[in-house]
Parts: structure tokens; C-alpha cells; sequence
């Protein structure tokens, strides 16, 4: 099987296709928002934007950028190593917020009804085979 | 007050001053000022409702301040007695500056030293950490002195409970118990119809008062009583009383609240009202099933954060995990002592460590919040427990269902 460079625009279009194929709109909670996770301090030094929207449950869109991230409902930040450990369930991501090795700004009284549903993502992404 | 040392729920409170001050001699602190509720509770052995502070010497027993209008009654309820509760009063030498700084500069050589101090933050309001304001008024009387935080000296201290403490919370959680048989007994057979939240609050209240508790200790409304959809708030662990009346086809979520010797009863126990619906019969299995999971992967070793995975795993398995608050526990000790669990050694600042490592005889609130804000349902665990040799100890034994009135 294939692997794909993590963050790579191949990696972020399997991501897109995996997660548009695996989560039904009842395991997304039919959600309408977005979502930026910031990667900071990337293997080449620069930080990367994963973005993803997210209407009436459906995968509208995951793409990555360079630089700044744009705006979304809820970001969260943190260093490459962390969101990588994390893809290689070696940290979970609540573990990793509950230590401040993540950081997520938004409303927390909605993210917190969401955590389940990027816990599903988050298993979907850990399935993509991945170079690191 | 207990100084029988054969009574169920005596504390041996010149001991604990003792280690205190061992633990301050070890710190180079010349004098303890603690000002934190836990703190009074803990070393003073008495309900201090209004601003209060102890002066714990370098030996020889402490001294209470309080305001004027309790202090002859915390005297009388406290080991220390009366010689050594004293009162602070808006006049001159007898403010609450004035009067905790005199004594002191007596325990300060040519008023040199080092004063430990209660400093930090709290979720909870009542914590009671010294305030700016009197951080530097206490700094300008005494103005040789080191000011230290020393908090860690009384939190490290009080972590694992002794038998008498732990008999106080057996107690409280007795006497809640008979609370929430009250409840039922009022609410059964259709009784339940034209009452509100705020009338179950009251009538448990009543029934826990005759059984001995002091009151219904919580900062969060007292007994914490939500029905329909105010069962399902996202988070919802926080629900005072209101006058909404109960509704057949809803859930009621009943949070008693018992306090017995300063020591804390705090278990929340859930309803359907009939007729429940295969779906509320759903959701009311998925949480019985998680607490079942929960009181049993209790023991020594575990931490919050490994026992957050396992619940939330076990939830995702059974496709819940949405309604569900990824946390199953908050702290517990005498009256103040609320909220953070164990010692102030985590990532973020006064919060629980998530990595907290559960020893034998420490206690928690075995806690957990289902919130389904879509279909107006929602339920609450809460029970003291007891970290025992290879499990825990449930302080309230009432039944752990969703019952169906």
C-alpha cells in the first residue's frame, strides 16, 4: 500500500476522500462549522493549516496551506511532533489538550459537544498510511 | 468537635499541627497564616463562614481569627477554644490586619522571618486564598518578614484521610442516602405530579436535617435538582433548584448534598418519570452501564486521565461518547475542600493533574455528566468514594439505577 508524506496535498486529499467516505452525517452529528488545526514547527520549519468544513454533517473541504491559518469555528494549535504522535495514537488528543500541549480556541461549550466527533475523525485520519 | 480518640469521628487535630509545623521548620517557615476554607476546616475543626485565618506558630497550638459576631460561636465548636478563636471588628486595633499581624510579629525574631501564606486561584469561589489587598496590608505590617506561598505544606497534608475523617464522610453520605429515599417516597405513584424542583430540593433538605446534616453544604444551589431538558445542559454539572414543575415523560436528576462534622455527602441519583420511551430507556442503560464501569476501575494507579480513556473508549464502543463529559471525578474534603484533586503539581495551574496518580484512603467524587441537548435528557452520577487497597469504597449505597416513577 501506498504512504503518503503527513500533510503532504497527497496525504490531505486521502484525508478528504477517507473522511468524506467513512463519517456519515449521523456520526458527524450533521455539524455545520470548521475546524484549523495549526501545525507549528514542521519537519521544514514552516507551519501548515490543515482546514476543515464541515455542512449538515458532510466533509465540505480539507486543505492545507502554508503560513498563517485562516478563520475557522474552533483552531487548535500545537507543535508538528504532537498532532504526529497523536495520528500515531501514541498520545490521545484529549490527554494532549488537558496538558497544554495542544490549544484550542473556540467556544468551548460547543467543542465540548463535538469532542466525539473529532475523536471519529481522528481515527479515520490515524488509518491513512503515513510518512512522518 | 471530637476528643474522644474511641469516637467513630475523632481527629487527632494536635497531631496535624504538629506535622505542620514539622513541615514548616523543614521550609525555614517561621509562621503559617492560612486563610483558605480547607484549611480552616482542616486545622480548626469548625464551619468559619465568614473571612477567616489561622496563625499557626512555629509550635504550640494556633490561633483562629474570625469576625466578631462568630467568633464565640466557632470557640465554642472548635478544639482550640476560646482562648485561641479570636475576634477581628471594624475598630481601631481590631481590624482583621491589626489583630492576625500583632500575633505574628510575636512569633518573628526583631520582626524577621518568613511567613508561609495561601496564594493561588480556584474554580471555587469560596477557596479563599489570600487577596492582594491583604497580601500587601499583612506585607506592610509586618515589613522584615518574607512572605511565602505555602499552601503545598496543608494540600500534601491532607491528601490521604484518616479514619475519622472518613467516618464523617460515611455519615454525610448515610444521611444522603436517606435524603434520596425521601424523594422517592414523595415522588412514586404519581406523587411527583404539581411538584417542582425547588419543593424535591426542600423536602429532601428537610428529610437529611432530621437524619443530622448541618446543611446542604454545596456552593452550587444546595441540593442541585433539574428536570427536562434542564437535565441536558452541554456540561451541565451545575443545576440549582428552580420552580419548574415536574413533567411525566421527563428525567429528574436529584443531587443531595449532607454535611455531617464538616465532613461531605454529595450523590446524585436519576428518574424517568413515566411513561419513559424505549429511547430515554436507551440513553438511561448507557449511563447505569458506565458508572457500573467506572466505581469498578477505581484502585490505586489509575489517574484521571487513563480513566478518562478507558470510560470514553467504552462509550464510543456503545456509540454514546457524544453525550458524554470526558472527566469522571472532582476532589473532596472537609467543608472548602472542593474541586482540584491532589496537589497543585499539573500543567495548568490550581487544575486536577491529569496524570495524578490515585493512592489508598485518598477520596474523590466519583463524577460524570450525560447530556443528550437534542432529545432533552441528560443524568448525573456523583458519590464520594474511597480509595481502597485494590478498589474503592462507594460512601452512598443507594441504588445505582435510572428508576422508572
Amino acid at each position: 500500500m501506498n504512504s503518503f508524506r503527513y500533510l503532504s496535498p497527497e496525504w490531505t486529499a486521502e484525508a478528504f476522500r477517507r473522511l468524506k467516505e467513512e463519517l456519515t452525517p449521523d456520526k458527524m452529528k450533521n455539524v455545520t462549522s470548521s475546524m484549523v488545526t495549526f501545525y507549528e514547527n514542521c519537519p521544514d520549519g514552516k507551519n501548515r493549516a490543515l482546514y476543515y468544513k464541515f455542512i449538515d454533517g458532510v466533509v465540505a473541504d480539507v486543505s492545507i496551506q502554508e503560513g498563517e491559518p485562516p478563520d475557522a469555528e474552533f483552531r487548535i494549535s500545537g507543535d508538528y511532533d504532537t498532532f504526529a504522535r497523536i495520528s500515531r495514537a501514541e498520545l490521545g488528543s484529549r490527554a494532549a489538550l488537558m496538558t497544554g500541549k495542544l490549544r484550542l480556541h473556540g467556544n468551548m461549550v460547543k467543542a465540548l459537544s463535538l469532542s466525539a466527533v473529532v475523536d471519529r475523525m481522528n481515527k479515520v485520519l490515524a488509518t491513512i498510511p503515513t510518512e512522518y | 468537635m471530637s476528643t474522644m480518640q474511641t469516637d467513630p469521628y475523632f481527629i487527632d487535630f494536635p497531631a496535624r499541627i504538629q506535622a505542620i509545623q514539622a513541615e514548616m521548620a523543614a521550609q525555614g517557615i517561621d509562621v503559617y497564616l492560612g486563610s483558605r476554607l480547607r484549611t480552616l476546616s482542616w486545622t480548626v475543626d469548625a464551619f468559619c463562614p465568614w473571612r477567616s485565618y489561622v496563625v499557626i506558630p512555629p509550635d504550640g497550638l494556633p490561633t483562629a481569627f474570625t469576625f466578631v459576631i462568630d467568633a464565640a460561636r466557632v470557640g465554642h465548636d472548635s478544639w482550640l477554644g476560646e482562648d485561641h478563636v479570636l475576634g477581628y471588628a471594624p475598630m481601631g486595633g481590631q481590624d482583621q490586619i491589626t489583630v492576625v499581624s500583632d500575633l505574628i510579629s510575636r512569633y518573628l525574631k526583631g520582626g524577621k522571618g518568613v511567613v508561609g501564606i495561601e496564594s493561588g486561584m480556584a474554580t471555587y469561589l469560596p477557596e479563599g486564598n489570600l487577596t492582594h489587598h491583604e497580601y500587601e496590608r499583612f506585607q506592610e505590617a509586618v515589613p522584615s518578614a518574607r512572605l511565602v506561598n505555602a499552601h503545598d505544606i496543608v494540600d500534601r497534608l491532607s491528601l490521604v484521610k484518616d479514619e475519622g475523617t472518613i467516618n464523617r464522610f460515611r455519615k454525610a453520605s448515610c444521611i444522603v442516602d436517606i435524603g434520596h429515599q425521601a424523594v422517592l417516597d414523595a415522588i412514586k405513584d404519581g406523587g411527583y405530579r404539581g411538584m417542582t424542583e425547588t419543593e424535591i430540593a426542600g423536602l429532601a433538605a428537610y428529610a437529611m436535617r432530621k437524619a443530622g446534616s448541618e446543611w446542604e453544604w454545596s456552593f452550587t444551589g444546595g441540593n442541585e435538582i433539574a428536570s427536562g431538558y434542564r437535565t441536558s445542559f452541554t456540561g451541565g454539572a451545575c443545576t440549582p433548584a428552580t420552580r419548574r414543575e415536574l413533567q411525566p415523560g421527563e428525567p429528574l436528576m436529584v443531587d443531595l448534598h449532607a454535611m455531617f462534622m464538616l465532613g461531605l455527602g454529595d450523590h446524585a441519583h436519576n428518574y424517568l418519570l413515566g411513561p419513559a420511551t424505549p429511547r430515554q430507556r436507551w440513553h438511561a442503560k448507557n449511563f447505569v452501564d458506565l458508572v457500573s464501569l467506572c466505581l469498578n476501575t477505581y484502585k490505586p494507579g489509575v489517574s484521571p486521565s487513563s480513566l478518562a480513556d478507558e470510560m470514553m473508549l467504552f462509550a464510543e464502543d456503545r456509540g454514546f461518547a457524544e453525550y458524554m463529559v470526558p472527566g469522571f471525578e472532582h476532589g473532596i474534603g472537609l467543608m472548602g475542600d472542593e474541586w482540584r484533586i491532589g496537589l497543585n503539581d499539573g500543567p495548568f495551574p490550581y487544575w486536577t493533574n491529569p496524570d495524578h496518580v490515585y493512592q489508598p484512603s485518598e477520596m474523590l467524587i466519583c463524577a460524570m455528566q450525560y447530556a443528550c441537548p437534542e432529545e432533552a435528557i441528560g443524568f448525573r452520577y456523583e458519590n464520594p468514594i474511597l480509595i481502597t487497597a485494590d478498589g474503592c469504597e462507594p460512601l452512598s449505597r443507594f441504588r445505582l439505577a435510572i428508576e422508572e416513577i
